[in-house]
């Protein structure tokens, strides 16, 4: 069986809320009921097969043509299944996954992975504020799965987070890993102000120097962290686009805070990572 | 039947189900995980006396191991989940953990799962720190050369302890220079592992005792120096025997084993004082593995 396949005709005059189109919420339903699927758009309701051309009928790969960033909510509470997005895709991707993968050709709105649970999110451009954060109301952001994002990001990454992994190849913006309780943020280019601002525990792993050492963290000096050869090896094993981790060594500065709030968290700038290669 | 002019007994090795995990341990060089894994399998020939059954199984590459560091397999055998789980505790906190630069990390998968990191982290004092990578969680715990990584679990699988044969020879030296053999071409073989002290066995023993307070005793059919005294099974050429007792992960893991031990001793004959190959069995009481050697070495 071929994979569905949902084609965007022309692009959307509002936002569309894409939630009702998992692979787990679409498996078993045919072709003609999947065409009267009934997704907000604004204040209005519209029909899949009012937007989109549809074709094939495995609903466990499920390809999203021609997004664009007003799709959004796309595998909202996802659990299993994959969903390959070619163009960009709009806020909250991904939001409150559980399982399965979603793969992004383009960029990524915001909210991106918000309040994960598991699963995998690959983002081949770059993604907007708050990757992993916590929901507007909630008091916990992501707790399990991976967001890779190969491009850059912006403010608030890993906001409030509470598991899982988040790498981001490129540049990052401020206020990353705030609040953060548990987890692990990877991120290799330059990163904004005001980083691990209130982090309790979790590690936030830097390919380089922050413009300055955080306030509220304290350098243990260079170590050579065994548990990063660890980390390293298994996620450049894991994917493709992490298999430059492989080479990198164990060495980096460690800061332990944020003291202001008794936080046990740490700061890891690597010493001998491949910068060069990051975006 | 006869290999090389040795004679091989019409007989079978008797072997009983046990309960093992395998364990991978890394450190900064080779020699340092040698360490650690020689501390941790030390005392641990049988689990008569010692609790537990455990030996190296394979050195590991740096590609092999979680961490990319050159690490030791090893396999820990005991006759219950509770035994096993105390031995892995024991063995992990006061000779790998106390090794400088080592790690610990699970060799087998399975759903009924024994502590490795889970019970270790305490020893963090609340400074410890999990991490979940690729879904399997691992326990960072601060000491004094750096951190000892190790993951939180390993998994229980069913395994077989006691297989084993009888080197019947003209003397000691010369049963000792083709077990040395055996016991090498058995390192080659992949989940079986000899757990005696050089994977030798130089006083076996039968069950029970006269003494009642003894749960083993010796061997005396196979012993030298009393033939003549009691029902010996062995021949006036005959001046010493040595075991070699194999545990293994499954019943083909102690074949293999075997049939590459006994080929190994063989290979020396009888001109070099090596005469019979006989096995260990207690008429089919003891388990329900039986090993026969005959046909294992068709």
């Amino acid at each position: 069986m071929k994979p569905l396949s949902l084609t965007l005709r022309r692009n959307a005059f509002c936002r569309i809320d894409m939630s009702p189109l998992t692979p787990d919420r679409l498996q078993g339903v045919t072709k003609s009921a999947l065409a009267k699927i009934q997704l907000q758009c604004g204040r209005r309701q519209v029909t899949v097969g009012g937007l989109f051309d549809i074709a094939g009928q495995d609903a466990s790969l499920v390809q999203i043509r021609r997004a664009t960033d007003q799709l959004f909510r796309i595998g909202c509470q996802m659990r299993s299944g994959m969903i390959e997005i070619s163009g960009h895709a709009g806020d909250n991707l991904g939001e409150r996954m559980q399982g399965g993968e979603i793969r992004v050709r383009g960029d990524a709105g915001e909210w991106a992975g918000a309040a994960m649970l598991g699963g995998e999110i690959s983002i081949r451009g770059s993604a907007g504020d708050r990757v992993g954060a916590a929901l507007p109301g909630q008091i916990t952001g992501m707790k399990g799965g991976l967001i890779l994002v190969e491009g850059n990001a912006g403010d608030r990454i890993g906001e409030r987070m509470r598991g899982g992994s988040i790498v981001v190849l490129g540049k990052t913006g401020s206020y990353m890993a705030g609040k953060m309780t548990a987890g692990t943020i990877i991120a290799m280019g330059r990163s904004g102000q005001h980083i691990g601002l209130g982090m309790k525990r979790g590690t936030l792993v830097l390919g380089r120097k922050p413009p300055m050492v955080p306030a509220g963290f304290r350098s243990t000096g260079p170590l050579k962290m065994e548990f990063l050869r660890l980390l390293f090896k298994q996620l450049g094993m894991s994917r493709k686009p992490l298999a430059m981790f492989k080479g990198f060594g164990p060495e980096a500065i460690r800061m332990a805070g944020d003291q202001s709030v008794a936080g046990k968290g740490e700061i890891l700038v690597l010493l001998n990572a491949c910068v060069g290669s990051a975006p | 039947m006869r290999i090389n002019g040795v004679l091989i007994d019409d007989t079978f090795a008797e072997a009983f189900p046990m309960k093992a995990t395998r364990l991978i341990i890394t450190a900064m060089t080779l020699k340092w995980a040698y360490i650690a894994a020689n501390s941790f399998t030390g005392f641990a020939s049988s689990v008569i006396a010692c609790g537990c059954e455990a030996d190296i199984e394979r050195e590991l590459s740096p590609e092999e191991t979680p961490d990319g560091r050159p690490g030791i397999a090893i396999i820990i055998f005991a006759m219950s989940k509770k035994q096993l789980i105390e031995q892995v505790q024991r063995r992990v906190g006061q000779s790998v953990m106390t090794t400088a630069t080592s790690a610990c990390f699970a060799g087998s998968r399975s759903a009924d799962l024994i502590p490795l990191g889970k019970s270790m982290r305490y020893f963090g004092d609340g400074f410890q720190i999990s991490k979940k990578i690729n879904g399997v969680r691992y326990w960072r715990i601060p000491v004094m050369h750096g951190e000892f990584v190790c993951e939180e679990t390993s998994g229980i699988v069913p395994a077989i302890g006691g297989g084993n044969f009888m080197v019947m020879a003209k003397t000691s030296r010369m049963g000792l220079a083709a077990c040395e053999q055996a016991i090498k071409a058995i390192r080659g073989v992949h989940g079986a592992v000899t757990t005696f002290p050089g994977g030798i066995v130089g006083s076996g023993s039968k069950i029970g005792s006269k003494y009642k307070f003894m749960k083993a005793s010796t061997n005396e059919a196979f012993c030298p120096t009393l033939k003549g005294q009691v029902n010996s099974v062995l021949t006036d050429e005959i001046g010493s025997v040595l075991e070699i007792v194999i545990d293994g992960l499954n019943e083909a893991a102690i074949r293999n084993a075997m049939y590459a031990g006994i080929h190994a001793v063989c290979k020396f004959g009888p001109k070099k004082g090596i005469y019979r190959i006989g096995a260990g069995n207690y008429g089919g009481k003891l388990g329900p593995y039986h090993f026969h050697l005959r046909k294992i070495l068709k």
